[in-house]
Formats: structure tokens, sequence, C-alpha cells
């Protein structure tokens, strides 16, 4: 791989100061003359009717200024449900912390204590909470028409993929392995909570949202409230992560500019630690039961899967259970049910459909290899996908040279134990490895560069920055395409006025998406730079790309392997992982610097979901138990191990400078790896997430 | 939060003085109560504001006896050269609540009459604790909850500090409107079949003002041994608390106590005696921790915790013989 001026040298973010000095403004930070404070009234039952709401008492408490409730607010939350009409605020409500009332006064006190006025009389529901029981007959009616989630047809119909015939497949088999495993409810867990305030201006909204898109927020905004695009501004300067549960137009984004449009006054709207964790969304919990066909050799024959996904109420995302296109095996059969549950909302976090079902499918990939006695290292060289789903090649494939490359720095052969759970106890470790991949396509997004008299270019670009360091990835590809040091590039970020069209930071698609309108940018000024030469005095340049790239025939994706060491502490039920090796074919690495940490945090966080993250319900009420830090046990960072990050840059002709994605799939065999470690480690499988200390002594026991 | 008074007491007097206020509650760091303020778990017209009084985060030697101040700071008694010496468990048990920020401003005294951190109760359950007549982890989720102890509400109780100071025969000096008390700190921390609402005898109008301990005598050695989820900010799953006065190689006088197993610091007098006169051999130690876990009566989702327990006494005892 050539070297370049700018890409793929380490670059600290080129707002590091601004952050860390707090000169950085957050939406939080931000106060907007006589502006307004608010707060939800939020349902105390997992189901129930509302059959009556009195704000009387409410409107009388001095300093309030606006309430709305499901009688004086209709407003449709678009991106809140994309199967049936998700109003802001329902009646029934559907999930314990489901929104009853939103309230605007002069502070926050005042804003809670009105909340508290409000009067519901409730007629409690039926509730169900696992995602099996809600499509038994006689379950409690979550949505109109059944609990089973619609397909895009509109039919009630589970989603099913297939190739070859399943039957020949398992028939074909010397043996076949049948399982089941269960992931839970975890949330995105960011530091910044929800927050946005909204600024009416005559008939023209200006919203301060904590957004991972600009764009679709704005577009979004605009349809749900019913306004033309050009009279919503969307700004957000700086943001403290998402992880996913970010992008689009939020019901609080609405909230606040319906509360602020009745009040007559700029609302900021915040949401606690607890209604972060219970009331946005988290990964949607499964059920999956597999059947894998293998030959005697370690050839699979045949992957079958039947899953479940809890989507709660709403349908946000898509309930995917996703992993096994990372083989290569002549008859699938996918059949995955997204359910409708009165449990939190689940939607996109960090690889929305993979790392459940990654942990589900290599966990039993992994029985497999200790059955046949392979080398789980040899069985996935074997076995792995070379061609996406086995028909469309890919445009590159690092896949190989992460599992070898992995597995020699991790040195897999004297870590990882033929015969699981030998070791000598009672403090025993072991090693175990995981494999994945994501989608890395082209796709629209836009870029405007300007060039002045002093020569420092301007590159408006409609990134948000959600931890990614996206604003500087693209700072470091205009630096590169403009053949310019990075300090003559101005990034203008975060303004629907300033910047133009972006994708989004959600699908790891800024770098790819983005950043390849700003090499078409770039080129475009340099034309003109070349045709009619610098600009003088106060005149200045300036390009604009559209790009939508496709790429016929082919498939893009990264790759990624992952391997850890555990030491089990099989008195205690203690788990520290001891060693982590995660080897990434993203392509080219614009930033070694801030994609290692990305490496780094996925792995992390897969660690946390492997071994703690649960929100936990009390069946009998409905009630979530273990919202906030405290509750989910989120890693900390004395917690967090050592990772070693390996890169394997393959090169393909497409994305700039042949970048492909990286932030999601950090996370893809994470949890998979450690679950497959613990089992080498003690010799006994927990196919229950989390993998928590009750859960690893029962086995043992 | 709902609106209350702040109220700087200026001595322990006026302190008491003003918790005699209609619905009035102490507080010392803050760390946790202002948290419960803010979800309503407690919900005073009064926050009477310990801290305005001087001279109550001290240490000082009284005679044979140290006295500590209610109001210093877990990271401040952490840190006190002569408690790391000579009072070991109490400084490892400080040193191991939640994090730093909490451990500098959160208090002994504060730790000693924390809440407990059950979720059913945290989460606004109608349980014993808030007032209700039920509790909900015995038909509900129970990972975390009592094996000892337990009924008619089965919250384990959440201070590391308490264990080391049952062990060390701690007395506290309990001061309220009538004059003050001294309670040893066995006798303070309450079992909820004497009150599910309460884990100790305070008063509503009584504070805990300081901590007594008795000189370490000779030959003595202790240790806190916290088994958490994760590496910081948590409670104990199961702890243990063990002070051992040794005699050369034998074993003189042990006292053992555990956390996060029972409503209130959970002593084993049992085995206790068994250690006594006893040169302890990993056989002995493994003795003392299956007897440890006579009488366990785990619930559903808890049993994990009897065989965590017996490694814990073994491993701690003989960590510190060894040591």
């Amino acid at each position: 791989m050539n070297t370049l001026q700018s890409v793929g040298h380490p670059s600290a973010r080129i707002d590091a100061l601004q952050r860390v000095t707090g000169k950085a403004i957050y939406t939080g930070d931000r106060k907007l003359p006589g502006m307004l404070y608010a707060r939800v009234l939020r349902s105390p039952h997992p189901h129930a009717r509302i059959k009556r709401i009195d704000v009387s008492k409410a409107q009388a408490l001095p300093g309030v200024k606006a309430i709305v409730t499901h009688e004086n607010c209709d407003v449709v939350w678009g991106s809140g449900d994309t199967r049936n009409k998700r109003y802001l605020f329902n009646n029934p409500v559907r999930f314990a912390g489901d929104a009853v009332a939103a309230v605007a006064a002069a502070d926050r006190h005042t804003a809670e204590e009105a909340t508290r006025l409000i009067e519901v009389e409730y007629e409690p529901l039926p509730f169900v909470l696992d995602p099996e029981e809600a499509l038994k007959p006689g379950a409690p009616e979550i949505q109109p028409g059944g609990n089973l989630s619609p397909n895009n047809q509109g039919q009630r119909a589970p989603e099913v993929y297939r190739r070859g015939n399943i039957e020949e497949g398992l028939r074909n088999a010397s043996r076949v392995f049948e399982d089941h495993y269960t992931s839970a409810h975890i949330n995105n867990a960011q530091l910044e909570p929800r927050v946005s305030i909204a600024h009416w201006e005559g008939d023209h909204l200006t919203v301060y949202a904590s957004t991972q898109g600009i764009s679709n927020c704005h577009t979004e905004i605009a349809r749900d409230l019913k306004l033309p695009p050009e009279k919503v501004r969307v700004i957000c300067q700086f943001m403290g992560g998402g992880f996913g549960n970010k992008n689009q137009d939020q019901d609080f984004d609405l909230m606040a500019a319906v509360l602020a449009k009745q009040a007559g006054a700029p609302v900021k709207l915040e949401f606690t630690r607890k209604e972060d964790f219970v009331c946005v969304h988290g990964r949607w919990p499964t059920k999956q039961y597999y059947k894998i066909g293998v030959r005697d050799d370690g050839t699979l024959t045949a992957i079958q899967l039947r899953g479940y996904s809890g989507m709660g109420p709403y349908r946000k995302g898509t309930g995917g259970i996703a992993g096994i296109e990372i083989y290569q095996c002549p008859h699938v059969e996918r059949t995955v049910y997204p359910v409708y549950t009165n449990m939190a909302v689940s939607a996109n976090l960090r690889g929305p459909d993979y790392p459940q079902g990654v942990f589900g499918l290599e966990s039993l990939m992994d029985d497999i290899c200790y059955s046949l006695k392979m080398d789980p290292v040899e069985f996935r060289l074997k076995n792995m996908t070379r061609k996406f789903n086995d028909q469309v090649p890919y445009t590159s494939i690092g896949l190989e040279d992460c599992i070898r490359k992995g597995a020699e720095a991790f040195e897999w052969k004297k870590r990882w134990r033929p015969e699981p759970g030998s070791a000598a106890g009672p403090v025993k470790r072991g090693a175990g490895m995981a494999m994945g991949s994501f989608f890395s396509n082209l796709g629209r997004s836009s870029a405007v560069i300007d060039v002045d008299s002093q020569g420092v270019y301007h590159v408006h670009v409609g990134v948000t920055d959600i931890g990614t360091a996206a604003k500087t990835t693209m700072a470091l590809i205009a630096a590169e395409a403009l053949g310019v040091p990075l300090e003559k590039i101005d990034i203008i970020w975060g303004d629907t006025d300033r910047c133009p069209y972006s994708v989004g930071e959600s699908g790891s698609r800024t770098t790819t998406q983005t950043g390849w309108a700003v090499v078409e940018a770039a080129k475009a000024l340099k034309a003109q730079i070349a045709e009619k030469g610098m600009p003088q005095g106060k005149d200045i340049l300036s390009a604009t790309a559209n790009p939508n790239p496709s790429i016929p025939g082919k498939a893009r994706y990264s790759f990624v392997a992952h391997f850890a060491e555990v030491e089990v502490d099989t008195e205690v039920g203690h788990v520290r992982v001891t060693k982590y090796v995660a080897a990434h074919d993203s392509g080219r690495v614009v930033n070694p610097l801030t994609a290692t940490s990305q490496v780094k945090g996925g792995a992390t966080m897969g660690i946390g979901m492997a071994l703690h993250e649960e929100l936990l319900y009390d069946r009998a009420s409905g009630q979530p138990l273990t919202a906030g830090y405290y509750g989910a046990r989120v890693l900390t960072h004395r917690d967090a191990p050592d990772i070693e990050v390996l890169w394997i840059e393959t090169e393909d002709a497409y994305g700039p400078y042949g970048a492909k994605t990286l932030g999601e799939p950090t996370i893809i065999p994470s949890v998979a790896a450690v679950a497959n470690a613990i089992y080498n480690a003690i010799g006994k499988r927990v196919k229950d997430l989390p993998i928590t200390r009750d859960k690893i002594l029962g086995v043992l026991a | 939060m709902k609106s209350f008074a702040n109220v700087n007491a200026r001595n322990l007097k006026d302190a008491v003085t003003q918790l005699r206020r209609p619905n009035a509650i102490a507080v010392g760091g803050g760390s946790d109560l202002l948290g419960m303020v803010k979800e309503r778990l407690v919900e005073p017209d009064v926050l009477v504001n310990l801290k305005t009084i001087r001279g109550l985060d001290q240490i000082s030697v009284k005679g044979s006896e140290i006295n500590i101040g209610g109001l210093i700071t877990l990271d401040t008694l952490s840190h006190d050269p002569t408690i790391r010496e000579h009072y070991t468990v109490l400084a490892e048990a400080a040193e191991s609540v939640a994090t730093p920020q909490i451990r500098n401003a959160g208090t002994l005294a504060g730790n000693i009459c924390q809440r407990p951190w059950c979720w059913y109760y945290r989460n606004n359950f109608p349980c014993f604790k808030n007032g209700g007549t039920k509790c909900f982890s015995v038909a509900g989720e129970n990972q975390f909850h009592a094996i000892f102890g337990g009924g008619p509400s089965f919250i384990v109780h959440p201070s590391d500090t308490a264990p080391a100071l049952v062990a060390l025969d701690a007395k506290f000096r309990v001061v309220g409107p009538g004059g003050e008390r001294t309670v040893p700190a066995a006798e303070f921390f309450t079992l909820p079949k004497a009150n599910p609402a309460k884990e100790n005898s305070l008063a509503a109008d009584e504070v805990v003002a300081s901590v007594h301990l008795p000189r370490a005598a000779k030959g003595s050695r202790s240790t806190y041994h916290k088994v958490l989820d994760r590496e910081a900010w948590t409670h104990a799953v199961v702890s243990a608390a063990v002070v051992l006065q040794m005699d050369g190689e034998r074993c003189a006088r042990a006292r053992i106590v555990l956390g996060g197993v029972a409503p209130v610091p959970w002593r084993l007098e049992k085995v206790e005696a068994m250690l006594a006169g006893q040169r302890i051999t990993p056989e002995l130690a493994a003795k003392a921790g299956e007897a440890a876990v006579e009488g366990a009566n785990p619930l559903a989702k808890n049993g994990y915790k009897v065989p965590l327990t017996k490694a814990v006494v073994r491993r701690t005892i003989l960590g510190l013989v060894q040591a």
C-alpha cells in the first residue's frame, strides 16, 4: 500500500483541546434568553389505557408555561416506529416509561413538580415481556394486528433468508449440532444524556440537538411537524456519543418543539440518566435456535436459525440476528421474528444485528470444533466466507489475514487448550476467538469546499462527530485530496444552514460516504484552481460534490477477527480478560490514532455486553430494575484490558483512498470471543448473555 | 426532587435539635442521599447538613481508644497511617467503596448508615423499605439478596466499613436530643425481623457522631476482601472482614464478619471459635469456609453466594495468615 501525505498518519483530533479544556459547547451547555425547561411524565405501567388525564392542577402551578399530552398533541413520531403510527404521547401506553405528558416551566424544578400534579387514571392492561411468549395465542395484543411486527411489505411474516435447501444440507451432514442462546436488552450507555433545545422565530424552528445526523434529523423534524424543510435548522456542534440511538429525529426534539410553540419561548428538554436507559432505546434481546450440519472433515453443509427479537412495543429497528454470512455454506435458512413486547424499545446499537447473532452462532461453531477435535482457527479458515452469501465477490477481503495474523500476534497455539477446562485450577485460563464482517457500501453524501485568498480551505460537511473523530477524518481526507497541510483545512460542521447533506453517523458510513464527497469536491476545486488560479482579495472559489457511487456486481465489506484470553476464578466465578487482540480489515486506515481508539472502545463495549450488561426486568410488574450506569455494570476504565490492534489494510478501488467501514465491526466478534474463551477456560458453556458470576458458578456447580 | 430547606448544623446539639423538625433528614457527604432525594426515595422538608460541624472529621487517640469522627471522608480514613497499620481491615474496606469521587465526599458515618441498594427499593417499589408491606425480591429477581438473616425483608447491608467495624469491636457514639449513648457496632445494626423498614437502631433524631476502636491487640492483623462484579463502583457481592490476633503460629482470637450476604454485617461466631487457639492450616481454613455457610438459606437466584462465601472465607483467612 502506497504511503500518503496526510491520510494514514496518526493525528490528534482537531478539536481535542476544545474538548478537554471545556471550551466545546455541547447542547446541554447552551442557554438561550427566556429559555424554559421541560420534564416528561412517564407511564408507571408496562401496558395501560389512559382513561383520564387532568392537567388543571399542573397548569395552575406558577411558572408552568405549556403542557402537552395525547389529548392536545397528535404529532406522529415517524422515526419512532416504521410500521405503526407512534404518537409523541400514546394511548394506550405500552411500556413502563412510555411518555404520557410533557411540561415546560420557568425552571427544571417547577417542571418536575408540575408533572407530579398531572392526574392520570390508568386502566392497567395485561403485558408480556418475552418475545416468544408474545407470539403465543392469547398473548396480550400490543399493537393492532398482533405481536409479530409486519415485514417491509406490510405482511405479518417473519424475516426469512434462504439459499440452497436446508433439508438437503442437514441430510448431507455427517453430524448435526443443535443448541439455543439468548441475549439481553442492553443500553447504548453513551455519556451525554438526551437533550434538545427548540427555538421558534416566527414560523422558523431552530433545534439544538444532540444528534448523530443533522441532515436526517432536519428532514424528519420537518416531516413530523409538517414544516417546509427550509423552515427548520438543526445545530449540533459537539455531542457526547450515541452508539446508534441518537440518529434521526427523536421524540425529545419534537416534544421540545411542540412545547416551545405552545409556550412562545425556547424550551430545553433534558432526560435523566434513568430515562436515557429506559425511554429511548437499546439493543434488542434475542432468543436464537440454531441447527448446524457439518461433515466429519469440518466442512459446513447447513446453517439454520430460528430467532426471536424483542422490539419493545414500537418497531424502530430491524430486529435482525446476523452473522451467518461470515461462513461459506451451501444451505442456509434464517427465520427471524421481530416481536412486539412491553419492554423498553429496541433499535440500533453499534453493529445492530450482529454481536448477539455472532455470539450464538460462534458459540455453536466453537462447540462443533471441540466435537470434531478441530482447532477453531483452522475451522474458520476452512469455512470462512469467500464471496458474500457464497454468491457475490467482495471488492477486497482480508479476513484470512485477520485470522492468521491475529492468531499469531495472540500466540493462539500457546494460549488455546484443545481440552477445554483442562488448566490447573482454581484460576483457569482459556482462549477464544470469533470473526465478523460488516457492510461497507458506498452511497450518497455531499461536501462543499471553499478556498479563500489566504489559501485556507473551508470544508463544509454535515457531520457532528459522535466520538469517531469524524471532523478530523474529513480534514485529513481534504488535506490529502487537496495536497495541502492539515493546518490549511478549516472544517465547518454540525449546522444544516451551513453544511450540505451528510449521510449521518450511522452504519459506519461517514468516512466512506462523506469522505468520498470530500475527495470529489476537492477534485472539482482543484480543477477550478487550475483553470482560474487561486482567488485574490475577497474572492473565493467554491466546489460542491454530491456523489452517489455504487459498486455493481460486488460486495464491499470490512472484516474482523478478535482473540480473547480470560482468567476465570472457578471458586468465585470472576472473569478477567488477560489478553486481547483485534485484527481488522477496514481497508486503508485514515487515522490510525483514532481508529485504534475505535477498536479499543468497541471491544471493551463487547466485553461489557459479554460479562455484565442487561436491562433486567421484574417479571411480575414489568418494571426495569437495572437502568443507569450502576445497575448496568458498564465496564469502568479499571476493567478494560490492554487491547492490541492489528490493521490488515486491503486495497480496493473504492471509498476515499480505499477506506472501508470501521466503527461498528469493532464490537461484532468481541462478545463471542470472550464467551468462547470462558468455555475454553472452564469447559462449561453459558448460553445466556450476560455471562455473570451466578451463571458461571451455576454451570460449574 | 421535592423542595426542601437546607440547615447548616452549628454543632451536634444543634443538629439533633434541627432533626426534630418535621420530616428532617441528616446529610453528611451526600454522595448517596442527594441521589435519593432526586429520585424521591426520600422527600425531606429539611436537610440538616452535618458537614458544618467542626472537628468531627478527625482521628484522635484517647487513652486506650482511637476515636474517629463520623464526618471523616472515606478517602482520608483509608489513607490514615494509623488506620492502615493497626486497623488495616477498616482502611481496606474504606478504600473499596465505590469510586474516588464518592470516597472524597462520602463519610464514615454516612457509609455506616447507608440505605440498601436493593433494586426494588431503589426503583421505588412499595417494599418494606419504602413504607410498604412486601419484599419484592422473594418472588422476583434476588440474585444479590440475602442468604442469611433474611425475612421479611431480604436486603443485604450495603456498607463496606460496617463489617470491618464489627470485626474490630468498634463502638458508635450516638448523639440524640436526650444526650449520647454508646452502642457496640454489632448491636447497632438490626435484622428486618426487628423492623423491616430499617437497618439499624438509630432514631430519626439521632446521628452517629463518632466511632471508637479499642487499641489493636499485640499480634493482630486484619484484612477486608471484597468481591465486586466489576473493578469499581459496585457494592460487595460477598465480602469478608477478618481480624486475627496471632500468638506466634497460633491464632489466639478471630473475628470474621461478612458483607453482602445478610441484612446486617454477618458475624461468624462459630467459625471464630473454630479458629481460636489453633494453627491455621489450609485444611482448617477450608473447614472454616464450610462452617461459614452453615444455615445459609438462599432464595431462587442467589444460591451461588453459598460456594462464593465458602471460598471467600477460606481464602481471606488463609491469605491473612500467610501474608
